[in-house]
């Protein structure tokens, strides 16, 4: 209605102001692009840096396998690197078992807790819990050592151990064979704690994709809360819990310190979980100042690191997808 | 999209392969990074520069007390001290990293072979623990073990019992044999003194334990343990006698069948002088040496010379053996 | 009148929650036990001199000293990884934010950065101290750095994605449909509202950074004085627990302890700080 000249564009405030107190569209433009470009290589890096560490260790470990076969490192039961000896296989048994005891011992209990905090429990509780699971999940693992050292070990070595002796004596997975409490069932239970925060964390945020009106309608028809999570909630997100299972798992298996402080690290197949083990973290972190003074040591303990790097990856992976699946059901 | 996800992850992983195999490459040709610790400083009043050190934990508390003294006389000098072990210290002096290693075990040819230069600095041994509680800790105090039988506790595996040990077959309590899990040099010495071996040839059944103090600390927890140990952690720093719990059983070095009373220890000071005497059998007593690569020079010969005269006086305070006036002359000559 | 009957479900509901409020007991007790347990064996070894000084000689024997050389070197370490980490982690946080979104790209970096997340530190140790060797980098406080920066990249970025994740899109919208370029959407907009959930990554990170031992194990060395170099070793307060609780002398281990302590007590600083900090930094948010 009014005369152009009333009208201002951007343009021509750009005129008016002058040009250089506004940059022009195509200046910003072309930051943008710069940015765009910084930016992507920038976060390229990650990836990067993956695809680097994978190929850098595998150039290391190169050296032993020209000399060693695949199955010989892995089966091998001696391990003499002075006489040339890597069998791996007390280590991988012992990382096994000292991570499955950790699962099993923190499983049951870290669903429990999650469904509790997810259905049952109050703001206030909830409130509380946030704190308590981010301390732990902060707490250093050299902590966790000292607690495991001061307080798990004398009590799996004069508690649980006399116990299992009484009553348990004819199992062998609970036969106790020797005396200290440096066991895989003080490794297991340290790790437990360990995980707990990220398996609660990451199953309840699971249960939070559940939508409530499934629940409402549970509950509509009469059956009780833990009907609904047992037969309702639970079977939509299974595969979901499975995956902060692995992920739990796979933390477990690579923690070095708190591990090595209570396990015992004496390399053999263990048959207890009142043995001692040596997880293949702890070979790698005990033996590094050797690495270079024999020879293939260092191809070994980076072969090690290697194995663990791969192994973690694929349950990462794994778990990592499904929950991406899951957990995109969810608004973003 | 597709062409461009390709070619960004083709240049992703062409980049990483470039970069790797430049690193390998780099590998072959070993990193030599120069020692700081050569730079001349002759005069002993403007000593000034930086000296690293690495190596046995045997070793460390001492190196830590020797780099606090000498930093005393001579401020401009500064001191980084790392343990590691033994063979960590090793290498890190072959590959420059450090200017000087402690060394808790005999240098091997192959090291010597690589430029090892050491010299023995001071004396130490490893003791033979069990528990105060053992059943036959009367047998054991009144007359010994001697080496061949410690070579069958320890390497065979032929005597598993404590009847065995004494002499007893009655006494069926079995043998519960604890050693180091992580790499130690008194794990080595002590196998030396076994039988000729080293820590890898201790008996696989043996139960490894991390660390000295939890060594002694398990021993001690059970009756029917045994197991090996460097002098401080056998007895107690301040009161100089055995830690609660702790008895080193005699070792029976003349062989004649009876524990004399210079071969049993009850106090440090017993010890040490043992040890210092020669009377305590080398091995399982060890010199414990500091090695350079290739003869030092400079303010590590400065610091070196200093260790063997004026710093051997703070040996025994700390619970170290220091070295006769001979072995010291010794020491002495090969830095020259 | 109706009568309430116990149902066999009823009963079974009744267990399971108790079962759950056990082991959320049993959960939230871990967490005292630990602080208990580290407090009760750390604080009667805590002196001053502990904070206060360096390893005198003979340190590891029982004689004086302290571990300030580890208190300092680990907050150099935490601090220079924590901005590296920090440089490189805004980029990319924004940029899947703003420019990556929800795309097939998008998901594959977020999963990139997932896995690099749960590697575990000692792989990052191996890797670093393998790249050193290549380099002939020695132990020092420049390598313990680097390294460091690649262990909390992935916290920082994820903790920072979460959080932006959950902010209102409605903000961003607005601002495009005024013209904004992506850039200054990014840098104006979304950086203000993310100032808090910055903050939050920044002191997580930090906190992981300076507790975290298998990576400096290989990476850093250790020295007794504090540090004053980045080509020299440094000690850290990890590595300072450990090493203090290897020695025979039960003087000694208490200190180790009390290390400990001192360790646990700057994680607690830094995550109650990161709750109050944020806290007042929603001030400047938008909600």
């Amino acid at each position: 209605m009014n005369g152009s000249n009333q009208t201002l564009t951007i343009e021509s405030r750009n005129e008016t102001e002058g040009r250089q107190n506004r940059p022009s569209a195509a200046s910003r433009r072309g930051r943008d692009r710069t940015a765009r470009k910084a930016f992507l290589v920038i976060t390229l890096l990650p990836l990067f840096l993956i695809v680097l560490m994978a190929i850098s260790l595998i150039l290391r470990t190169w050296p032993i396998l020209r000399v060693h076969s695949l199955a010989e490192l892995v089966f091998g039961m001696t391990w003499k690197p002075d006489n040339g000896l890597f069998g791996f296989w007390p280590f991988i048994t012992g990382t096994i078992w000292v991570t499955v005891v950790g699962v099993l011992l923190a499983v049951p209990a870290c669903l429990l807790v999650s469904l509790y905090l997810s259905e049952y429990a109050h703001s206030t509780t909830r409130s509380i819990a946030k704190p308590v699971l981010d301390l732990l999940a902060a707490i250093p693992p050299v902590v966790y050592g000292v607690w495991g050292l001061l307080a798990i070990v004398p009590f799996v070595e004069k508690v649980l151990a006399p116990l299992s002796k009484r009553w348990l004596s004819s199992i062998p997975i609970f036969a106790v064979n020797q005396p200290t409490g440096f066991s895989i069932l003080s490794g297991g239970i340290v790790l437990a704690v360990m995980i707990a925060p990220l398996i609660i964390s990451v199953v309840y945020e699971i249960l939070a994709t559940v939508p409530n009106d499934l629940r409402h309608a549970s509950l509509a028809v009469g059956a009780t809360k833990w009907q609904t999570i047992r037969q309702v909630v639970i079977p939509q997100v299974l595969p979901g819990i499975v995956a902060g299972v692995v992920l739990g798992a796979s933390r477990a298996l690579g923690e070095t310190i708190a591990v090595l402080m209570v396990v015992g690290n004496v390399a053999r197949v263990p048959t207890s979980i009142f043995d001692p083990a040596y997880p293949l973290p702890a070979l790698i972190a005990n033996n590094y100042g050797d690495m270079m003074s024999i020879p293939l040591y260092d191809a070994a303990l980076l072969g090690a690191a290697l194995v663990l790097l791969i192994v973690i990856l694929i349950f990462n992976i794994i778990s990592t997808l499904v929950l991406q699946r899951m957990l995109g059901r969810k608004k973003t | 999209m597709r062409k461009l996800s390709f070619m960004v992850f083709s240049t992703i992983i062409a980049f990483a392969l470039l970069l790797s195999a430049c690193a390998s490459a780099a590998t072959s040709a070993p990193a030599a990074t120069q020692a700081t610790g050569s730079t001349p400083a002759p005069t002993t009043e403007s000593l000034s520069g930086n000296i690293s050190i690495s190596g046995a934990f045997a070793l460390y508390p001492m190196m830590t007390v020797w780099a606090a003294e000498y930093t005393n006389i001579n401020p401009n000098v500064k001191f980084d001290v790392q343990g590691g072990g033994a063979g960590k210290g090793m290498t890190d002096t072959l590959s420059g990293a450090v200017d000087i290693g402690m060394i808790s075990r005999a240098i091997k040819p192959a090291e010597e072979a690589q430029g090892a230069y050491w010299v023995a600095v001071t004396k130490d041994a490893v003791f033979p623990v069990v528990s105060a509680q053992n059943p036959v800790a009367a047998d054991l105090t009144a007359n010994g073990i001697n080496q061949a039988t410690f070579n069958k506790i320890f390497i065979t595996g032929e005597f598993k019992t404590w009847g065995d040990v004494v002499g007893k077959p009655e006494v069926k309590d079995a043998i519960h044999l604890y050693t180091r899990s992580d790499s130690a040099g008194a794990a080595d010495t002590w196998a030396l003194f076994c039988g000729g071996k080293v820590q890898a040839d201790i008996l696989i059944s043996a139960i490894g334990v991390n660390g000295e103090p939890a060594l002694v600390d398990t021993v001690i927890k059970d009756p029917l343990g045994i197991g090996y140990s460097n002098l401080n952690s056998v007895f107690d720093a301040t009161s100089g006698k055995l830690v609660a719990g702790a008895l080193v059983p005699p070792i029976d070095a003349n062989k004649n069948g009876k524990a004399d009373a210079d071969e049993y220890f009850q106090s440090k000071a017993d010890a040490v002088s043992a040890v210092s005497s020669g009377k305590y059998p080398s091995p399982p007593a060890r010199f414990e040496f500091l090695a350079t690569k290739g003869k030092p020079t400079g303010l590590t010969l400065a610091f070196l010379n200093w260790i063997l005269t004026d710093g051997q006086k703070y040996l025994d305070a700390a619970g170290y053996v220091p070295l006769t006036p001979d072995q010291q002359a010794e020491s002495l000559a090969k830095l020259k | 009148m109706i009568k309430k009957h116990w149902a066999r479900r009823h009963i079974e509901e009744a267990f399971v929650k108790g079962l759950m409020i056990v082991s959320f007991a049993l959960v939230a007790g871990s967490l005292g036990l630990i602080l208990w347990t580290v407090i009760v064996r750390g604080l009667p070894a805590l002196t001053w001199d502990m904070v206060t000084q360096s390893p005198q000689g003979g340190f590891y024997m029982g004689k004086g000293g302290g571990v300030l050389n580890a208190i300092i070197g680990s907050l150099y370490l935490a601090g220079g990884g924590t901005l590296i980490a920090l440089i490189v982690s805004l980029p990319i946080a924004l940029y899947l934010e703003t420019y990556l979104g929800n795309s097939e790209w998008g998901r594959f970096v977020r999963l990139a950065l997932d896995v690099l997340w749960g590697i575990p530190s000692i792989v990052y140790g191996a890797f670093g101290f393998a790249v050193m060797i290549a380099i002939g980098l020695r132990a020092s406080l420049l390598a313990g750095i680097i390294v460091l920066s690649l262990v909390e990249l992935p916290i920082m970025v994820r903790a920072m994605d979460e959080v932006i994740r959950r902010m209102p899109t409605d903000l961003e919208h607005a601002a495009l449909a005024l013209g904004s370029t992506k850039l200054e959407v990014a840098l104006r907009v979304v950086i203000r509202q993310m100032l808090p959930g910055i903050v939050t990554a920044v002191l997580l990170a930090f906190g992981r950074g300076i507790g975290d031992a298998a990576s400096v194990l290989f990476t850093a060395g250790y020295t007794d004085r504090i540090p004053t170099s980045l080509l020299r070793p440094t000690a850290s307060l990890p590595l300072a627990v450990f090493f203090q609780l290897g020695t025979p002398y039960p003087e000694v281990q208490k200190r180790g302890y009390a290390s400990a302590l001192i360790l646990t007590l700057i994680i607690l600083i830094i995550s109650l700080g990161s709750r109050l900090i944020s806290a007042r930094l929603n001030r400047y948010t938008v909600k």
